[in-house]
């Protein structure tokens, strides 16, 4: 018997239930949407016109993902409070962004992916490195997820992790694969509405039922540290995890293409509303694992706390509910990022180097292929949970993909605003950045990283382009064929 | 009666393997033991392994005695994860539900970072965000 298994309370039954009928819904959302999808830009950017509701909706459930719903209960246990408020700074990252996302659309009203304005603005050299930042991002956050998935469905029902995490997995590669982007926003709204209704009954039942005053008094006598302002890993933590979080969504194509497919007034209010209304959500998550000592609760593997306290606390009714809203915190974001991905590496890999004439048919065809080839790359990594070296806990996984993304953020910000900044500079920052904030990972901890990349990403940045500054005319970021050799070389020199 | 050489050794040697065999099974199922402990911390939380049982009692105390040592976890699990302990020697034992005495130990040193290293990557993390913010509002400005 597992450890998990010891807690299960979910029935199998129950637990397969919800997996199928949810599975089919979503599945079925997934094909109703996506119908009428006939080219690769309808596919990848469902038509350029997404509406304030649907593009808020869309924004702020990809962004409670297993970050929120299972990696900040994790850090609560781990950092304390600070972990748990630390994680909610990510709200940082989306309010950031909304800036961000009008000056793409403007500059870009023909854009596909955030390595097209890479490769137009940077040029090669920079567009290469930036794809392997991005593509390492992007896989590290597929296999947390997927991860996310099968821990929760072994710690609340005692099912197989490999079990279920290949069935959550399966179920989001398909709804992907016949709605594309269409069916991935339209089943973001309505798991936005499960989220938040679901979250807000988990933390007022866990107050309901344990109470503040026994949540203090036990924390103070066993572990005391979770309350302490003066937490020094905790301390380091704070900046740490609102650049991870500026790094992903400044870089990720995951919120590139939501820009490019929201209307053309939309995005900066979208992405500003979305991170206000995320805000509160992993400091009402997290909280239940502050709960912990006051219930005597064993947690073997920190990414379980989360699952394993709601299920103690609220029963089968609150096993069921936790069920739901990670299942759909999990296949909101899951979803989102094998669009994404595919979208990534159909333009920027299948057509950006292996077939320059591809049609709009054949990178159509392409972006279903790579979704299914993306899922069971997934699939084979997140199987080997806590098996390899490298691939640990939720937020090992996860952190360890910080040093690259925070290094990615001023290239970002200075291609979109400094007409100056040097290209070959640019993604020597990337590299510089990523390498020394694996470094800090691996000699201070995971909580380090993604700071210390946006660091060093910064100071290589602003050398270079101080010792040899290019002048950049953004014009040239509006070609009308996003994907014509020409402008890589005007833009790039 | 002669027992020839051959036979002799053999015999020796069964005995011997036989002997062998019944001491290594019974490390098997003797004690539950601890699984690569860590010896100090300075996240601020660190995992425990062990293995060798059905059931198990941990216990945790923060002196060389055991004076104020409690019972932590009863059960199944094979590991638990520890965190918001103070600076300071902790230590844990291990051993069967039920069993009398314990099996095994660990000693972990719990040194949190210092509070200069944890106040200087917040000042960085500070003035990295203030230089973000400016270089969005300034570019809005001038774009």
């Amino acid at each position: 018997m597992t450890a998990a298994e010891e807690v299960a309370i979910l029935p199998e039954g129950i637990a397969w239930g919800i997996l199928i009928a949810f599975g089919i819904l979503w599945v079925i959302l997934g094909w109703y949407l996506g119908r009428k999808n006939k080219t690769a830009e309808d596919h990848m950017l469902a038509g350029r016109n997404v509406g304030l509701a649907l593009a808020t909706a869309t924004a702020m459930a990809t962004w409670v993902t297993a970050n929120t719903t299972m990696t900040a209960p994790q850090l609560a246990l781990q950092l304390g409070v600070w972990g748990m408020f630390g994680y909610s700074l990510g709200a940082l990252g989306l309010i950031l962004f909304a800036p961000l996302a009008r000056r793409i659309r403007e500059l870009m009203p023909h854009g596909f992916t955030s390595g097209d304005f890479i490769r137009l603005r940077f040029g090669k050299f920079t567009w290469r490195v930036f794809l392997v930042v991005s593509l390492i991002y992007a896989f590290g956050w597929l296999v947390s997820l997927a991860m996310a998935g099968g821990v929760l469905i072994n710690a609340l029902a005692g099912i197989d992790y490999r079990v279920g995490m290949t069935v959550i997995l399966t179920v989001c590669v398909l709804y992907t694969l016949l709605g594309g982007l269409r069916a991935v926003i339209g089943t973001d709204f309505v798991q936005t509405i499960i989220i938040v209704l679901g979250v807000a009954f988990i933390a007022w039942l866990t107050i309901d039922k344990v109470g503040f005053e026994a949540i203090h008094f036990n924390l103070m006598e066993e572990r005391p540290q979770l309350l302490n302002l003066l937490f020094p890993a905790a301390i380091m933590f704070l900046f740490n995890n609102l650049f991870f979080g500026v790094g992903e969504i400044f870089h990720s194509n995951v919120w590139w293409s939501r820009a490019f497919a929201f209307g053309r007034s939309v995005g900066f209010r979208a992405y500003l509303l979305a991170g206000l209304l995320w805000l509160p959500i992993p400091i009402v998550a997290g909280f239940v694992a502050l709960a912990t000592p006051a219930l005597g609760i064993n947690v073997p593997v920190a990414d379980m706390v989360g699952p394993l306290v709601a299920a103690e606390v609220l029963g089968l009714t609150g096993a069921i509910v936790v069920f739901i809203v990670v299942f759909a915190a999990l296949a909101s974001s899951l979803d989102s990022l094998l669009a994404a991905t595919s979208d990534l590496v159909t333009r920027d890999i299948y057509r950006g180097h292996i077939r320059n004439r591809a049609s709009d048919h054949e990178q159509f065809r392409a972006t279903k292929v790579i979704v299914v080839l993306l899922g069971l790359v997934t699939w084979a990594a997140a199987s080997y949970r806590g098996e390899l070296p490298v691939i640990g806990s939720l937020a090992e996984v996860l952190y360890f993909t910080g040093a690259f993304v925070a290094s990615a953020i001023w290239p970002v910000v200075a291609g979109l605003y400094w007409r100056r900044a040097n290209p070959t500079g640019a993604g020597l920052s990337m590299i510089a950045g990523t390498t020394l904030g694996l470094v800090s990972y691996f000699t201070i901890g995971f909580y380090v990283a993604a700071l210390v990349g946006a660091a060093v990403s910064l100071a290589v940045l602003v050398l270079s382009t101080w010792l040899a500054p290019r002048d950049f005319d953004w014009r040239l970021l509006a070609e009308a064929e996003p994907h014509s050799a020409a402008p890589v070389t005007r833009g790039a020199r | 009666m002669m027992i020839p050489v051959r036979l002799r050794c053999r015999s020796l040697l069964w005995s011997l393997l036989v002997l062998v065999g019944l001491t290594l099974s019974a490390q098997g199922i003797a004690d539950p033991a601890f699984d690569s402990p860590p010896e100090t911390d300075s996240a601020g939380f660190f995992k425990l392994n062990w293995d060798g049982a059905e059931r198990f009692e941990l216990e945790q105390a923060s002196g060389p005695e055991y004076e104020d040592a409690r019972i932590i976890y009863r059960g199944s699990d094979t590991r638990t994860t520890i965190s918001g302990l103070p600076n300071g020697e902790y230590r844990f034992r291990i051993r069967e539900e039920g069993a009398e005495e314990w099996a095994d130990q660990a000693v972990v040193v719990v040194e949190h970072h210092p509070l200069g290293r944890a106040f200087l990557f917040f000042a960085l993390g500070a003035a990295l965000f203030v230089v973000l913010i400016l270089a969005i509002a300034r570019g809005r400005r001038l774009a």
